[in-house]
């Protein structure tokens, strides 16, 4: 799931749909640009709730800078090779 | 020991004069000289001992009676030596022991007491054989008071670090409210990481927890810790970062009172939660951290939101944005279809005023003109009044004459004159009604009934009586 890295978090979607719901609700739109942002604003609800619907907590134990593994015994560990800890 | 230095003029001399406890002297001396009593003492003179024996055998006497013992007393002279032992003396008014403390038992104190605190040590007595010192070689050293020194520790270290203001409310960060990755610094074999975990992966399960051991008690646990903070400091791996470990006695929670750890907190670039023990438990590090949490478990609550939750707050988020799109759509339908109606009342809206205006300037004129009309037509009704008074007049006065025609007519000398009556005129048509009127000689007329008769006096011949010749017609008519 390294590509999580690339994608906005929770917190980035979850902000942006503020912004999205205020300009939506307040503002006098294009219906154009309503609906574009109302797509924008599913796509992220869409995704959303994509990442909650993981199924398992990663835990690694960081040996060193960059350098992990995955912690055995650890509630819902996935299984995973011990890599470089993203960016 | 080699660096221990020690005073042989504390040495033991008065040993067995000494009050040991009762029994363990006796047969401790009793064994010292029994592992002697291998000749007769006095077949060969006296018994003469080296100073080694004899060292030893104090010393062995001494640490067989006086082993586990509390003695109380003021501290002086306290010296940590680089090698990490703690040299001092207890003492109290009328006396002084030497005592040491090794590294492995003063790495166990919070801090070094002040000269002249009121401590009690538990240890040993014993004699550094070397020299001959007599010492108490001490275990545990406390304030007085129950964790006396860990709490004076406490408090000093408090108040450094919030006179440097970071214990201040205005340092705490908020933490992020959805982090992808959650730090923790612990120990990979304690409970409270099994703890965090268990709750961070019931709530939170797309968390990426990364977890950076260290030793949570005992000697160099807090330098770990602070490093373990400092890492992620410095890598930024994660969104925020969990601290702490599970309960324990307050010794062994000591590490998270450590200056060093606190530092690390309050320098990490990264929002910290503390959570060190039991709920009652309070660190330094928990007054440092951007929040404390009362329990590990509670940190990882604190860290995270639940999924149930945010599930909720997307559908909701959900809902509005369709609500949002279609109100937005519904209130454009209407105002294309309010279009006419708001272009009406636009101009309703311009053109009352000057409705106004114009009701006003009406209603003003249509007065004035009513006062006016109704002026005029008083004026009409007084003339009409008037009028109607003077055609009451002119009737009265036309019966009136009518009237007096009738009785003029029944009066007229014309009639009269048909009865046979005559007028005698003057030439210029008065009537000539005294004798003095006529003249001998003069013409006049005679008017009769049916004309003019021209005549002539001959002969004046007036009376002697003479009547007013103006009320002669009235006089006349009865």
């Amino acid at each position: 799931m390294s590509d999580d890295a690339t994608q906005p978090g929770l917190e980035t979607r979850l902000q942006r749909l503020e912004q999205i719901l205020v300009k939506l609700e307040a503002e006098e739109l294009d219906l154009e640009d309503a609906l574009a942002l109302f797509e924008e604003g599913i796509g992220h609800v869409r995704e959303a709730e994509k990442t909650l619907s993981t199924a398992a907590l990663r835990v690694e134990e960081v040996l060193g800078e960059g350098v992990t593994r995955p912690l055995e015994g650890s509630p819902g560990t996935t299984a995973g090779a011990t890599g470089r800890v993203d960016s | 020991m080699a660096d221990s230095p020690q005073d042989p003029e504390n040495g033991v001399l008065d040993l067995f004069s000494a009050v040991p406890p009762s029994g363990v002297a006796a047969e401790s001396s009793a064994m010292a000289t029994g592992d002697k009593a291998d000749a007769d003492p006095e077949a060969d003179g006296p018994r003469v001992w080296s100073v080694a024996e004899v060292n030893r055998a104090v010393r062995e006497h001494l640490e067989a009676g006086f082993s586990g013992i509390w003695v109380s007393g003021e501290v002086s002279n306290w010296k940590r030596a680089g090698s990490g032992h703690c040299y001092f003396s207890l003492r109290d008014d009328s006396a002084e022991l030497r005592c040491v403390l090794w590294r492995s038992d003063a790495a166990r104190l919070p801090m070094d007491p002040d000269d002249g605190m009121e401590v009690r040590l538990l240890g040993d007595l014993t004699l550094y054989e070397a020299r001959g010192a007599f010492q108490m070689r001490a275990r545990k050293l406390e304030a007085a008071g129950e964790d006396g020194l860990w709490r004076l520790a406490f408090e000093r270290l408090r108040e450094k670090l919030e006179g440097e203001g970071l214990l201040s409310p205005d340092r705490k960060r908020r933490l992020p409210r959805f982090p992808r990755t959650v730090g923790v610094v612990t120990s990979t074999t304690g409970a409270a990481l099994r703890d965090i975990l268990s709750v961070l992966h019931r709530r939170a399960p797309w968390t990426r927890v990364l977890v950076r051991n260290a030793r949570v008690q005992g000697e160099g646990a807090a330098k770990e810790i602070a490093d373990g903070i400092r890492f992620f400091a410095a890598t930024g791996d994660i969104d925020v970062l969990i601290v702490g470990r599970g309960g324990g006695s307050v010794e062994d929670l000591w590490s998270f009172n450590d200056e060093g750890v606190a530092r690390a907190i309050a320098a990490s670039p990264i929002p910290v939660v503390s959570a060190v023990g039991h709920e009652v438990d309070v660190t330094i590090s928990d007054l440092v951290a951007d929040l404390r949490a009362p329990t590990p478990s509670a940190a990882a609550e604190a860290v995270v939101p639940e999924a149930e939750t945010l599930r909720g707050q997307l559908g909701a988020v959900r809902t509005r944005l369709r609500r949002a799109l279609q109100s937005g759509v519904d209130a454009r339908r209407r105002r294309l279809a309010d279009g006419p109606r708001r272009l009406a009342r636009a101009i309703q809206a311009r053109i009352r005023p000057l409705e106004h205006r114009t009701e006003t300037a009406h209603r003003r004129l249509g007065a004035g003109i009513r006062s006016v009309l109704s002026d005029r037509g008083r004026r009409i009704r007084v003339q009409e009044r008037l009028g109607r008074a003077m055609d009451v007049r002119i009737r009265s006065r036309r019966d009136q004459l009518t009237g007096l025609a009738g009785r003029l007519q029944a009066l007229s000398p014309l009639a009269t004159l048909e009865r046979g009556y005559a007028i005698p005129l003057s030439s210029d048509g008065h009537v000539l009604r005294r004798v003095e009127e006529f003249s001998p000689g003069v013409p006049f007329h005679l008017r009769v009934h049916d004309g003019t008769v021209e005549a002539r006096v001959d002969a004046l011949h007036p009376n002697d009586d003479t009547e007013d010749p103006d009320d002669g017609r009235g006089r006349r008519d009865e």
